[in-house]
């Protein structure tokens, strides 16, 4: 059985930056939505084909969802790119991370193998810049919406003792909403890359299916999950005072 | 303990701000190539939609309108035409009235006329036996006269005496 190692593996260098198997997965999932994104730029026409009317079907889907937590089909259409795109890299990432080779393709690198990809969200530099991404977006879009210091007014308030609590409680929870999006993901593609890597090695052929189905839906929850905290959190920063 | 709690779990800052750059740079590719010209097309589609959809409405209201205006004109036109029915008839039997006392007069001028006709012609016809009959009693008389004209006298003298007699 192959090592587990908790961080990604450098790959190789490029003028000092190195490259690990997590970034290079990563960069293969990019390369993958951006053909997408080509072929169906290329395609779109107003009576739309087997891949528009899929794409279109989501989207719409996705905005429906959006609508109802946000309460206004604007502000839906307004934050949905961020949305959306957390969404699809996250759930991308995580279905390459399961796919065949993953994990078990090996790259020699100085004495011993190590895998030549890895599922980019099993890495934590992957899963912690996207959840700063959500907080930092979250609370920039805050403040387009509701201003600068009616913004910041959440966190440092000194109209009162309590409302100075609150407003540090507020601040604890967004580094904690950091803390907690990227280790939830972290620790649940980890955890299943861990547990797919233990489950071939014990038993090769068929016991590993269910685990692999189970490792797409959890694949998929995750970035489902990501992209909700992610939209409540638009919500809440952007609700301006009787909504 | 803090660096060796980052290295790890691996944390590298450079990693992570390369994550963070791939991330807006697919943000950026999907929204231009993707989100944006998909949601376009989508509101266009529901546009047109939606226009379709009022216009076929809009249509079904006129076409409503326009039945209860055919309606409305077929039942004039049935008034119409049963007021334009009803005054050829009155006009047809006023023309009818005219038409016979024409007719009676014209009968009678006719039947004047015939009658002046056959007076004239009875008159002509008349005259004409008249003249036939004194060309006749002419010739009668220049034959009686060209037989035995003093015997006529004689006789003629005797009835006149005698008449005178009587008298």
């Amino acid at each position: 059985m192959e090592e587990i190692s908790l961080k990604a593996q450098e790959l190789f260098q490029i003028g000092g930056f190195s490259v690990t198997n997590s970034l290079f997965l990563t960069l293969l999932a990019s390369i993958v939505l951006v053909s997408f994104a080509v072929l169906i730029r290329r395609k779109i026409t107003i009576v739309p084909g087997k891949l528009q009317s899929f794409a279109e079907m989501g989207i719409e889907g996705l905005l429906d969802l959006m609508d109802s937590t946000l309460g206004s089909r604007e502000k839906a259409e307004r934050y949905f790119p961020l949305i959306a795109t957390i969404f699809i890299f996250i759930m991308t990432s995580n279905l390459l991370g399961i796919f065949p080779g993953v994990g078990s393709l090996m790259a020699e690198r100085g004495h011993h193998e190590i895998p030549l990809l890895r599922s980019p969200a099993a890495d934590l530099n992957f899963t912690l810049a996207f959840a700063v991404v959500s907080v930092i977006v979250t609370n920039i879009l805050g403040m387009a919406a509701v201003g600068v210091f009616a913004h910041i007014g959440k966190f440092i308030n000194f109209k009162d003792p309590i409302s100075f609590f609150i407003g540090i409680l507020e601040l604890i929870s967004e580094v904690a909403k950091i803390i907690s999006l990227s280790f939830r993901l972290f620790g649940n593609v980890f955890a299943g890359e861990v547990l797919l890597t233990i489950i071939f090695s014990l038993v090769p052929y068929i016991v590993p299916l269910p685990f692999l189905f189970l490792e797409v839906f959890v694949g998929m929850i995750q970035a489902f999950i990501f992209a909700m905290i992610t939209l409540v959190s638009i919500s809440l920063h952007t609700a301006t005072h009787g909504h | 303990m803090e660096n060796a709690l980052i290295e790890q779990l691996g944390i590298n800052w450079k990693l992570f701000v390369s994550q963070m750059v791939n991330f807006f740079i697919l943000l950026g590719v999907l929204t231009f190539f993707v989100y944006k010209p998909l949601i376009k097309v989508i509101k266009n589609r529901n546009e047109k939609i939606k226009e379709g959809l009022e216009k076929a409405k809009e249509a079904e209201i006129r076409l409503s309108e326009v039945d209860n205006i055919s309606k409305e004109k077929i039942k004039k036109a049935e008034q119409e035409s049963i007021q334009i029915i009803k005054a050829t008839e009155t006009k047809a039997k006023e023309l009818e009235a005219v038409l016979q006392k024409k007719a009676e007069d014209r009968q009678k001028d006719l039947m004047a006329q015939v009658e002046q006709n056959y007076k004239k012609q009875q008159e002509e016809a008349k005259q004409m036996v008249l003249k036939d009959a004194g060309e006749l009693v002419k010739k009668a008389i220049i034959k009686t006269v060209e037989l035995n004209p003093d015997q006529i006298d004689e006789a003629l003298v005797k009835k006149a005496i005698s008449e005178l007699k009587n008298s």
